[in-house]
């Protein structure tokens, strides 16, 4: 994937717009009318809540859609608000996130253009587009400094389990942020930030899907600055009919591992962790709800441990496999990974698709029943725990994920020391 | 008459040790060239590996072209190029040793029967090793897909893909270096169809009953309302 180029037809719009204050970019096609019936209740309740006095809402759609200049502010007090509509790139209609990463990165290099003083990209359901979020995102990034903020979703307990059991515990682990969501539909930028954004996913492309991680640019190009988050009371509706699991693991796992090596030198730097700000209301815990069935889940894993023992046997040490292996043993109902282990053998793959011990593609197909055996431990054990009990686990899984780090670094840098 | 079988015995003996005799110089110059060939492709062997790793070969190779590492991953760029260098060196050795050899005999029957042979032996030689490679990146992609998809044959699959990956390159070599002749080609057709033919069978025949009462059972089944997923992994 080359640097992010905005269309001729797009950079006319944006020299006829000129400037923003605040660029709300919406990461996918979006009929221009619902925008626009959207977009006036809510500048209006934006209102004198920040001090905005331009706002671009940019969407992926044809340019007869809207005209650039948009509709004026009906009163001093509201911002002026123009319609951006921009071609997306080719490229974005990839497989599941590498299509919204680049939408993603069109919409900050529009921010850039327009110079905005900050940048929220939303997703395109639109689920998002409520003002108490835009008001919360903007208050982080404009009111507070925050070069980044993400978003905190009210997510169920068996929900984004790849995201609770890989990519939050090892974006923490490697870059010292306690993010709960390293990549999201919705997030803010500062102005000043978007253009290094897209330099920098610009000299990571070139080798394998590309994704966007903001918390990862954010951690290793501003270390110094503040990553806040902020409470969404937000359901993305994500079609997951016709996704496999194997493909999406293989993409998000397989994108952050490859950011692991982009910034080895960076992350192999930090220790421990620092808490985040928060802002917004908490949403209230949701009712546990029927217990889920781990059966499946540990049916695969056993499947994967007869029949991928080869391959494992590439990439994870003799105590890592003897572990498994016992695990198999166990009785269903008794079935826990620890999250030492758990943690040991995300970190062994980093390693293994590092050095290119087996084929990425197999490498991160293998990794597959690993992480069905972890989730139907998980939910077993979760399954009856309250909502303060439930984020206690997780900041204990977190926390492993922390002190297994020096046996990555180890690992990392002295990788012939131990080769299985 | 003792006498003359003394002198047919020792005549013949003459000629022998004068045969060796003419053979030796052009066996002695065969070792030299090729021992000292050896020595030269390890040596650039050497000298190669050491550049390459000084300019970082493989890292520039893994960013462009990814295609080596994916199949084969234990052998580096710099691995294969020096390997490719030495036995080019082995190779070149034993032509240069086989013309000194026939320099000595003037007789040029070997070489040239080498020189028409080699190219053969090095397609071959990519054949197999491209087969060999093919057969283990697709049996391993068959398995950890038909894991994946909770196969539970998943690993017999693999099996079935890898050898018939390897019998066909088997019976492409052979016929690449003209061994067997039609030998092989039936050979090869029969083992082939055999397979084919005895899956078509064990599949037809032997689902046949199970095909009849699982299409008996769709056909009875009420229409089923689809649940929510209880789990969300993304």
């Amino acid at each position: 994937m080359a640097v992010i180029e905005l269309s001729d037809e797009t950079k006319r719009q944006v020299e006829r717009i000129g400037s923003a204050d605040l660029v709300v970019g919406i990461a996918g096609p979006v009929p221009a009318e619902e925008l626009r019936s959207r977009v006036e209740p809510i500048v209006a309740g934006l209102g004198s809540s920040v001090s905005l006095d331009r706002i671009v809402f940019a969407f992926a759609g044809p340019y007869a859609a809207a005209p650039a200049g948009g509709a004026e502010g009906e009163s001093a007090s509201q911002p002026r608000v123009a319609l951006l509509p921009y071609a997306p790139p080719s490229a974005a209609s990839g497989e599941f996130w590498s299509g919204v990463s680049v939408q993603q990165r069109t919409i900050l290099a529009l921010a850039a253009s327009l110079n905005a003083r900050a940048c929220i990209v939303l997703g395109a359901d639109l689920a998002a587009l409520q003002t108490h979020v835009l008001q919360l995102l903007a208050y982080a990034v404009l009111d507070r400094q925050c070069v980044l903020a993400m978003p905190v979703y009210p997510a169920g307990r068996y929900e984004g389990l790849i995201n609770t059991g890989i990519l939050s515990p090892l974006s923490r682990s490697l870059f010292g942020k306690r993010i709960h969501y390293p990549i999201a539909f919705d997030f803010a930028v500062s102005g000043g930030m978007c253009g290094h954004f897209l330099r920098q996913t610009a000299a990571s492309n070139g080798a394998g899907p590309a994704l966007l991680w903001p918390v990862t640019v954010a951690a290793t190009q501003f270390p110094q600055q503040a990553v806040g988050q902020v409470h969404v009371s937000v359901h993305h509706r994500v079609a997951t009919e016709g996704l496999e699991l194997s493909a999406v693991l293989g993409q998000m796992v397989g994108s952050l591992f490859q950011e692991m090596e982009q910034f080895a030198p960076q992350w192999q730097r930090v220790r421990g962790s620092q808490a985040t700000p928060v802002w917004g209301n908490a949403p209230e815990e949701k009712p546990g709800g029927e217990p889920v069935d781990p059966q499946p889940m540990l049916d695969s894993f056993l499947l994967g441990s007869r029949n991928l023992d080869e391959v494992w046997r590439l990439i994870l040490p003799p105590n890592v496999l003897l572990d498994l292996r016992r695990l198999t043993r166990t009785a269903p109902e008794q079935f826990r990974m620890p999250d030492e282990l758990w943690a040991g053998i995300v970190y062994d793959f980093a390693l293994a698709y590092r050095l290119r011990t087996i084929s990425r593609v197999h490498l991160l197909g293998a990794l597959t029943p690993l992480y069905l055996g972890w989730v139907a431990s998980w939910i077993q054990e979760v399954s009856r725990l309250s909502g303060a009990a439930l984020e206690q686990r997780q900041e204990q899984l977190a926390r492993a994920w922390e002190e297994k780090k020096p046996y990555l670094l180890s690992r990392w840098r002295w990788p012939d020391r131990f080769n299985p | 008459m003792w006498e003359q079988v003394e002198q047919s015995l020792h005549s013949s003996m003459v000629r022998v040790m004068n045969q060796v005799a003419t053979l030796l110089p052009g066996i002695l110059a065969f070792i030299v060239a090729f021992l000292l060939f050896l020595f030269i492709g390890w040596l650039l062997a050497l000298v190669a590996r050491r550049i390459l790793k000084l300019f970082r070969f493989d890292e520039r190779m893994g960013r462009g072209a990814n295609a080596i590492a994916e199949w084969s991953p234990r052998a580096t760029p710099t691995m294969l190029v020096s390997r490719v260098i030495f036995w080019c060196f082995v190779t070149a050795g034993v032509m240069v040793g086989v013309s000194a050899f026939e320099a000595g005999t003037s007789e040029h029957i070997v070489s040239g029967w080498i020189l028409g042979y080699v190219p053969r032996i090095v397609g071959a030689a990519i054949l197999l090793l491209a087969g060999n490679v093919l057969a283990r990146f697709v049996s391993r992609s068959v398995l950890i897909t038909g894991v994946n998809l909770n196969l539970s044959y998943a690993r017999l699959l693999s099996m079935g893909v890898r050898w018939m990956i390897l019998v066909l390159t088997g019976a492409m070599v052979l016929d690449h270096l003209a061994l067997g002749g039609e030998i092989v080609e039936l050979g090869f057709g029969i083992l082939f169809g055999g397979i084919v033919l005895a899956l078509s069978l064990a599949v037809g025949l032997g689902s046949r009953d199970l095909v009849s009462r699982s299409l008996e059972r769709e056909a009875a089944r009420p229409v089923d309302v689809p649940q929510p997923e209880q789990i969300h992994h993304f």
